[in-house]
């Protein structure tokens, strides 16, 4: 609160205390930087402005008067030659909405600028400091301002192709974009909560049974696919970090080639190579030790265990590449006095070696997991969510996760708003576990911890 | 006597352990191998005598090189979409490197205001399922007239626009590079600019290495945004979406070994690549993650 | 009432436009021409007799400006070449200035990337009838009412197919083939006697050879539920959508269908799937046309094709498996220039007329929509047509789905193959009872 005051303040003081020039500024920014002679700033200053109003007219304000009903005019056939007239794009009218909204606040936080870059020029003045020379603006950007150069193109580059979309797709959660209402040909609108209200709904046609069953297998495969594969891991690094093993950079190599060969060629060929007629199945069934091929994708449970199984394979050398690492950084004179005390291995794994692990690996645990809630690529390419199920609906699968759940919603069934309300779960989700863990995590907890 | 003869058993005790671990560890190479084994094996069958499609055994009656002669054949783009993934993997390499870099940089050197909260947006943008993202930044790309035909450059930049926000890894090996350094040489004289490029930079080549591979290594697997936002166009089509097809639309009869193919010639170039780096790889993964 | 005096003044009006031979005329307010059809069509009585026989021919005046510049199409990969051939045959005769580019996106694909970005699709695109309803929802196909287009179409069209490319009343699209059904491949070394499902079940089970019947596609499962007598249909009005549902499968009918296939599903030899490629160990498939030249390779001296078997009820009572007929048609996209729209339509109509369906009959085995194409010997003596001939006298027209029905029947298929479904008859009725109510539950 104090800050927007002092803000207030400052825009309210700098304007009655200024001289002409800054109180011209306050409308035609850069104006007085131009004629105190701080060129560079002045024409960077009157170039956002010209740009923002020519934005502004050109497009923003076009797309900001619809923003409030997404559109009006409907796409028709002219009835005299058939061709088609597209009218209003509730689509384009949101995102660039929400574009010039942005921009909007962009201009405001920039003419902010203006009024306090006019303000420490009338200071500097009044304390007889001269105009920086061409030299001197140049040093500000690659010295005092040199993060800000840094960081102003990837900035940039975030707003325009991730905060921009994705509060897009937020917004998308309050309107009814779907199979019934897609642009350009139809208009879409507002709706306010009702898809939430669909989400949550239990009963007939609500998503809320098929959502809470998703969820649940969501959080169960997140965890199986990132703890079992973090003990595995870090057992198989210890396996080949034995004193006794040689050739470990050999060892190594083979499992690291699963990272580099593309998941969608090795997936995709496991995928087939599961299937009711694929090769494990054919040759059990040759061999005669089956008489009916195993349900590797048409039995849910079946699917899912086969996936977190075949997850390992991709999982695995990742870990043990980690681990090795870390374990070798495990101070030995630990290992050593344990050994004196007549500790067996079991023991010195369970009393030095995971403390230490769990302790130097808890954030990066934690990415895993809230990184598994998302891991499209494993269930995409091995199951695509089946076996399809009656019991749940929205198209739903037995082994999809929310993130393929909201992609078949929109690619087979073009439900663009009910995918953008599963995104806002999927994010309020990873946000409480987030939250929730973290300040659990003993290394957040006590930053001394093994030192 | 009994001294030697307990250390005797420990000898073999220590033997059998070790015999165990062997097993254990083969047997594991075997699983880890063998999909990429058949791969090879099913890519290597002969078109003409056994077809192209799904078969229910392993090894192919008779090896030719039939597929491969398709893949480069006038009939096939192949080579076209290998050109285009690799312009795709080499340019955002580039650009990923440098973003990352610039950020990473000005995060861990300098202490400014708003740098809390910057790195606070970005951690709960990386929150949201990308996918939801994926028909925005198709109509935005489109206004820019970068889908379709021109989905390459636009997979490009889509690449590297967002990639400041992969920060952590390479933010976390800079500040492990003390600060005293800076300092001295600032005390040299030495811009910020001066001392990123002289100093930083050459010692970072482990992360440098690290962030460009793991970057030119992502295209060659994108088949999802990249299938988006160049359907209808061949030309622009990137391997994966080319080969995807192949194996999950019913138009392409007999293509299974063709795929199989393909997927060696993807895998083959990424693997040597990978495996010459890995050194880097790996002290890039264990940094990223002790430093979470 | 409202829609057919709205079709006959619009077929005026077009008629008006290309007498004078103009593309882009002033352009009349759709929706006030709309509103008020009564007045609008007594005023147009006089002039609708005209019309109607201008708007028969599809010829254009010979002073016609097409304009110029690219046509984007869209075919199955097995048929750029051929459409490519055509197209730019088509084009060069006609001289005029426009240039063809052909790119390989299937059915499935193309109806999908319509829907995703209209503006971005293709001129034309062939696509699989399932999908109408769907394709004209999004507005990506332009309706040939008053074009005179639609009369071609339903003169030179065998009745099935003149129904797939209708939606309420409108033709929307060009039939391609009237092949899109399926009937039996089987080998013949390994099936003798293809007439009853459970012999070839037999068959396929002693041989230790896979017997494919893709029970979980709302397509295929229709085999079962119409051959035992149910009903599942939808009515839509012109804008694709659905308004009213007839369906019985929750019935003692539906009950012996779903058993049948559980029963199925329980094979040994049962495979789900439909594609020859990805098919392995195969003695009898149930698939269309399309596959013919794959069965051909992979059969060998053994190939066989037949119609679908008959298979005896849990209630000791024969049936004859049925399903769909279907159809692939060419689709033009809405466009947004006369001159561009008038020759997209004329190419679709190039593209479909008999002779170029007999070709690509030839070339490509695709079974032709053209009656007159239909007669031809070499489309007669077909095996595999002839197959599907036979067959489609126990098939149904396939209408319009909506797009939910197909991923319900999908879900139903997944739940019989991985043994969710008791086969005893209340657990199957209740389990058809929910799934007729989410069906019906899809109309509006």
């Amino acid at each position: 609160m104090g800050k927007i005051k002092n803000v207030f303040s400052t825009i309210g003081l700098t304007f009655v205390k200024g001289d002409w020039m800054t109180k011209v500024s306050y409308i035609i920014m850069g104006f007085g930087p131009l004629i105190r002679g701080y060129v560079l700033r002045g024409v960077a200053f009157l170039l956002m402005e010209i740009f923002f109003i020519v934005y502004m007219v050109k497009m923003g304000g076009f797309y900001l008067s619809k923003l409030p009903t997404l559109g009006t005019e409907e796409t028709h056939m002219d009835p005299a030659t058939f061709v088609t007239v597209y009218g209003d794009n509730s689509f384009m009218i949101l995102l660039f909405g929400i574009l010039s909204i942005m921009v909007i606040v962009a201009f405001v936080v920039v003419w902010y600028g203006n009024i306090k870059e006019n303000k420490a020029e009338e200071e500097r003045k009044a304390a007889g400091k001269p105009v920086p020379t061409l030299k001197e603006e140049v040093n500000r950007i690659i010295e005092d301002k040199f993060h800000v150069t840094l960081l102003s193109l990837p900035t940039l580059g975030i707003f325009v192709f991730m905060v921009l979309p994705i509060i897009f797709m937020i917004c998308v959660a309050f309107t009814n974009y779907d199979y019934n209402h897609q642009p350009p040909t139809h208009l879409f609108s507002w709706v306010g909560l009702e898809n939430f209200g669909k989400l949550f709904s239990f009963g007939g046609k609500g998503f809320g049974h098929t959502f809470v069953s998703v969820l649940i297998w969501t959080l169960v495969w997140a965890f199986f696919a990132t703890f079992l594969n973090y003990f595995l891991g870090m057992g198989l690094a210890i396996l080949i970090n034995r004193k006794g093993v040689k050739f470990k950079k050999v060892w190594r190599t083979i499992f690291v080639m699963t990272i580099a060969i593309p998941q969608f060629v090795s997936l995709l060929y496991v995928s087939k190579l599961f299937a009711a007629d694929g090769l494990i199945n054919s040759y059990l069934l040759k061999w005669g030790w089956i008489s009916q091929a195993l349900p590797f994708w048409t039995d849910p449970t079946w699917a899912r265990v086969t996936i977190i199984l075949i997850n390992l394979w991709i999982g695995i050398p990742y870990l043990m590449l980690i681990t090795t690492g870390i374990l070798m950084n495990i101070p030995e004179d630990l290992y050593e006095s344990a050994r004196i005390d007549g500790a067996n291995g079991f023991q010195m794994f369970r009393y030095i070696t995971l403390p230490y692990m769990l302790f130097v690996t808890g954030p990066y645990l934690l990415t895993q997991f809230t990184g598994n809630i998302n891991n499209f690529n494993v269930i995409y390419l091995l199951s695509q969510g089946k076996p399809k199920t009656m019991d749940l609906t929205g198209g739903a699968g037995g082994t999809d996760l929310l993130v393929t759940w909201l992609y078949s919603l929109t690619v087979n069934d073009s439900n663009y708003s009910m995918a953008a309300v599963l995104g806002i779960m999927v994010f309020v989700v990873i946000a409480i576990i987030s939250l929730v863990v973290y300040n659990m995590l003993p290394s957040v907890k006590d930053e001394g911890g093994f030192q | 006597m009994a001294n030697v003869k307990e250390k005797k058993l420990h000898k073999q005790h220590t033997k059998l352990k070790n015999g165990i671990s062997y097993v254990v560890l083969i047997l594991l190479s075997l699983i880890w191998l063998c999909p990429f084994v058949m791969i090879v094996l099913q890519s290597f069958r002969s078109y003409k005598t056994e077809l192209g499609g799904m078969v229910d055994y392993l090894i192919p009656k008779q090896f030719s090189l039939d597929s491969y002669a398709y893949l480069f054949s006038p009939d096939c783009k192949f080579f076209k979409w290998y050109l285009n993934t690799f312009i795709i993997a080499f340019f955002v390499a580039i650009g990923q490197t440098c973003m990352v870099l610039m950020v990473s940089f000005a995060l861990s050197r300098s202490r400014f205001k708003g740098r809390d909260l910057w790195m606070r947006i970005c951690l709960i943008l990386g929150m949201f399922p990308g996918f939801l993202t994926m028909i925005c930044l198709y109509f935005l790309l489109k206004n820019f007239g970068l889908t379709q035909a021109g989905a390459v450059p636009g997979l490009i930049l889509v690449g590297i626009a967002s990639s400041g926000m992969g920060y952590y890894v390479c933010k976390g090996f800079f500040d492990t590079i003390p600060m005293t350094l800076d300092e001295a040489a600032r005390i040299d004289g030495a811009s910020r600019a001066r001392i990123f490029f002289t100093m930083i930079v050459p010692l970072s080549k482990p992360i440098i290495i690290y962030t460009a591979l793991t970057a030119f290594m992502a295209p060659w697997c994108d088949y999802i945004f990249a299938s988006y936002i160049s359907f209808g166009y061949t030309d622009s089509y990137n391997v994966a979406v080319a080969l995807y097809n192949w194996v999950y639309t019913a138009d392409y009869q007999g293509f299974f070994t063709r795929f199989c193919a393909g997927g060696v010639l993807v895998a083959v170039p990424v693997t040597v690549l990978f495996m010459a780096l890995q050194k880097y790889y790996v002290e890039g993964v264990t940094g990223g993650a002790v430093k979470g | 009432m409202k829609r057919k005096a709205l079709s006959i003044m619009l077929a005026c009006t077009m008629a008006a436009t290309l007498a004078v031979g103009c593309g882009s005329s002033t352009s009349t307010d759709s929706s006030s021409s709309s509103t008020d059809s009564s007045s609008a069509s007594t005023e147009t009585a006089e002039a609708a007799d005209t019309a109607a026989n201008t708007a028969d021919s599809t010829e254009a005046p010979a002073d016609f400006d097409y304009g110029s510049g690219n046509i984007t199409l869209w075919v199955a990969d097995n048929v750029v070449d051929f459409t490519k051939a055509q197209a730019e045959q088509f084009i060069a005769d006609k001289g005029v200035d426009y240039t063809i580019t052909v790119e390989p996106v299937g059915e499935g694909s193309a109806a999908g990337n319509m829907i995703t970005d209209v503006e971005g699709g293709a001129d034309l695109y062939g696509f699989a009838q399932d999908q109408t309803s769907r394709l004209v929802s999004a507005g990506a196909l332009q309706p040939l009412t008053g074009t005179g287009f639609d009369t071609w179409v339903s003169d030179n069209n065998d009745t099935g197919a003149v129904g797939a490319a209708t939606v309420g009343g409108t033709v929307y699209a060009f039939p391609m083939t009237s092949d899109n059904g399926y009937f039996l491949y089987y080998d013949s070394s390994v099936v003798t006697d293809p007439s009853t499902l459970e012999g070839i079940v037999e068959q396929c089970e002693a041989a230790g050879k896979n017997f494919y019947f893709q029970i979980d596609s709302g397509w295929y499962n229709t085999a079962f539920f119409f051959g035992t007598g149910c009903t599942l249909e939808y009515a839509t009005d012109d804008d694709g959508n659905f308004t009213g549902a007839t369906i019985d499968y929750a019935s003692d009918k539906g009950v012996i269908a779903l058993q049948e296939m559980i029963e199925l599903a329980s094979s040994s030899s049962y495979q789900s799937g439909s594609a020859i490629d990805s098919a392995t160990n195969i003695g009898a498939i149930v698939d269309g046309t399309w596959d013919a030249e794959a069965a051909k390779s992979v059969f060998g001296d053994n190939y066989a094709c037949a119609k679908l078997p008959t298979f005896t009820g849990t209630d000791g009572n024969t049936y004859q498996l049925s399903g769909f007929g279907g159809f692939k048609l060419l689709g033009v996209k809405p466009q947004t220039e006369g001159g561009k729209l008038r020759l997209c339509l004329e190419l679709a109509q190039y593209l479909t007329n008999a002779e170029v369906q007999l070709a690509r009959f030839n070339e490509v085995g695709w079974g032709p929509s053209n009656i007159e194409a239909q007669q031809d010997p070499g489309v007669v003596s077909d095996i595999a047509l002839a197959a599907l001939a036979q067959q489609l006298a126990f098939t149904i027209p396939q209408g319009q789905y909506p797009g939910d029905y197909w991923t319900l029947s999908e879900a139903m298929g997944g739940d019989i193959i991985s043994g969710n479904i008791a086969s005893d008859a209340d657990s199957c009725m209740s389990y058809l009872e929910n799934f007729q109510s989410q069906c019906e539950a899809l109309v509006q």
